[in-house]
């Protein structure tokens, strides 16, 4: 397919699912914009991973720490200046990319496992900080002054995030930024010899990441109203994510929508049992992992390509 | 300012601690050092040691300090299987594939812990084990005392293991170079094996003392992993006695800032140390680590 064609046609099919989205809360209750709301927040911070993960090769366990930023960021924010959502929104993201260029001279130092297991201690490190440090609320975390929106309000917000973050992986998809992200996940030196910088395509993907969780974060604040630093800098932020791309497919297109689908629908049937919820998706990974490197997106590709080219052979020619 | 016997205790506390964080530690090292492997199930492999100490007590009544062998065989003999099944057919899918199956492992075990022993948090409690033991101007618990000389011979026969005998021998090759070592006639493969279940029997042995020093609950796991990997980069990758060091060196200087910025601040220090270390001397301090 002509690649100006199939970018027109992921370009249509998001202005159409936003449009329709757009409009759910005046036909559904409260239970599907929630059941929404979530897969909206999730479906960014998925993108966010994949893009780190599948494209330049960032395997992270750091979700929370920009979840966790932008959620303090966006209480602060509206408590102690009463900007406007939207602006708060803008403002944890780009909280979320400082911290991502702040801390990542030292994370880049290391390759491959080594950023994995950075950015584990790094939200650790946030998480012990804000149940120590007392202007942050210490251990009870902070409260929102005013009334959060109502929810079809949220809902589009975190739908516009969803939707920002689609357009985002798009654009890095489409363009010659993909071929660049492939060449330094396959072979750093190599793509180095040809003249690419790694270290920059690395910081692009991460702080792209970082920017869209930390906005993610703030949306997901104002809805709770109340934040502590157990929560929102909990390691099950990077549980659920890493879960979905890897449910979906890494570094496929369709890989974060498919798994965090996936994976709240899982959450929907095992309301009752969290801890059985948890344990299944490690059995789901394990599988995955084992059998189906590319996630259920890759499985039903190779299945399906399988049929097609079975169903041309017995063409008689 | 506290008084020189606080400062003096609270460092030789820290110290015999960190020689238990050392064991703790031990078994993510040397499974890092051979197999290229972040155990991201070490911590729940802790805590496994830790309940399998409880229950070994209040099953058998038998001290636990005296059922560590059985705790160890316990833990060795169930990750054989683990390796068996899940690692050995990743083997050549590249390391995130295999530290991504020990991550669902991981979180497999901290939710079946909650179900089956609920989220209480428990300790092995002994009698002797809150006894104080007192030496001039310095008072520490005797069972930091006796985890501490139980680790460091741990630690000691590991060493002997891995640079005085023929599978130690195998094992450095294959750290070194494994395909090398596969040509020359080492079964790789086996000696892996045989490293995740030392690894696993060393971590069975450092969760039931981590487990009668301090309380555990189903998921200490975390907090276990990140203090095991702040000791394995202090250490370098690998490095047997690197983990004893570089676990009394956490200990000391947790302690210290525990006591200069507060409790909460002691996790805070082997974080930030972690990560600058991570950041400045990533084959960390003890260079040139040999298994």
């Amino acid at each position: 397919m002509n690649a100006r064609v199939g970018f027109s046609i992921e370009v249509a099919a998001l202005v159409i699912a936003f449009f329709v989205l757009w409009f759910l809360p005046d036909v559904t209750g409260d239970y599907w914009l929630q059941l929404g709301f979530r897969i909206c927040i999730y479906l960014t911070l998925a993108h966010g991973w994949n893009l780190m993960a599948g494209s330049a090769g960032l395997v992270s366990l750091g979700t929370s720490c920009f979840v966790g930023l932008g959620a303090y960021v966006a209480v602060e924010s509206l408590n102690g200046f009463g900007l406007p959502l939207p602006l708060v929104l803008v403002l944890c993201g780009v909280a979320g990319g400082l911290l991502a260029v702040l801390v990542s001279p030292a994370l880049f130092r290391l390759r491959g496992l080594y950023f994995t297991v950075g950015t584990l201690a790094l939200s650790e490190l946030l998480r012990l900080l804000m149940v120590n440090v007392s202007t942050f609320g210490g251990a009870t975390g902070l409260f929102l002054q005013e009334d959060p929106p109502a929810l079809p309000v949220l809902f589009r917000y975190a739908l516009v995030v969803a939707v920002v973050a689609s357009a985002a992986i798009t654009l890095c998809a489409r363009t010659r930024v993909s071929v660049i992200f492939r060449a330094v996940r396959d072979d750093e030196d190599a793509a180095a010899q040809m003249g690419v910088r790694p270290f920059r395509v690395k910081l692009g993907a991460f702080v792209l990441a970082s920017a869209l969780g930390a906005a993610a974060g703030g949306i997901q604040a104002v809805k709770l109203g109340a934040i502590e630093p157990y929560g929102m800098f909990g390691l099950q932020w990077a549980i659920d994510v890493l879960s979905m791309v890897i449910i979906g497919g890494v570094g496929l297109r369709l890989g974060p929508l498919i798994g965090a689908l996936f994976v709240v629908i899982l959450g929907e049937l095992l309301a009752d049992y969290p801890e059985a919820h948890i344990a299944a998706a490690g059995l789901i990974l394990i599988v995955l992992i084992r059998f189906a490197p590319h996630g259920i997106v890759g499985f039903a590709a190779h299945w399906l390509s399988l049929k097609l080219l079975k169903s041309l052979k017995r063409v008689p020619a | 300012m506290p008084d020189i016997g606080i400062i003096s205790s609270t460092i030789a506390a820290g110290v015999l601690l960190g020689g238990i964080l050392g064991l703790t530690a031990l078994g993510l090292s040397i499974v890092l050092g051979v197999m290229r492997l972040v155990n991201l199930a070490h911590g729940d492999f802790l805590v496994v040691g830790a309940y399998a100490g409880l229950f070994f007590l209040q099953f058998s009544g038998i001290d636990p300090v005296l059922g560590l062998p059985v705790v160890a065989l316990l833990l060795g003999g169930l990750s054989i299987p683990l390796y068996r099944f899940l690692l050995a057919p990743l083997a050549d899918r590249g390391a995130e594939a295999q530290m991504m199956t020990m991550f669902a492992v991981s979180i497999i075990l901290e939710n079946i812990f909650i179900l089956v022993f609920s989220a209480d948090t428990r300790s092995i409690a002994r009698d002797y084990a809150t006894y104080p033991l007192t030496l001039g101007p310095v008072t520490v618990p005797l069972i930091y005392l006796i985890g501490f000389a139980i680790s460091v011979t741990v630690i000691l026969v590991v060493h002997w293991l891995v640079s005085s005998t023929a599978f130690g021998r195998d094992l450095r090759a294959s750290a070194a170079d494994a395909q090398a070592a596969a040509t020359l006639g080492v079964d790789v493969k086996r000696v892996q094996m045989l490293t995740f279940a030392l690894g696993a029997a060393c971590a069975g042995v450092g969760g039931t003392l981590i487990g009668a020093a301090f309380q555990f609950s189903p998921s200490s796991g975390g907090p276990y992993l990140l203090n095991s990997l702040a000791v394995v980069v202090l250490g370098g990758l690998g490095n047997v006695l690197g983990a004893l060091v570089g676990g009394v060196v956490l200990g000391a200087l947790q302690s210290v800032g525990g006591l200069t910025l507060g409790d909460g601040y002691r996790d805070v220090v082997g974080m930030a140390l972690f990560l600058l270390v991570l950041a400045f001397r990533p084959e960390g301090f003890l260079a040139q680590g040999r298994t």
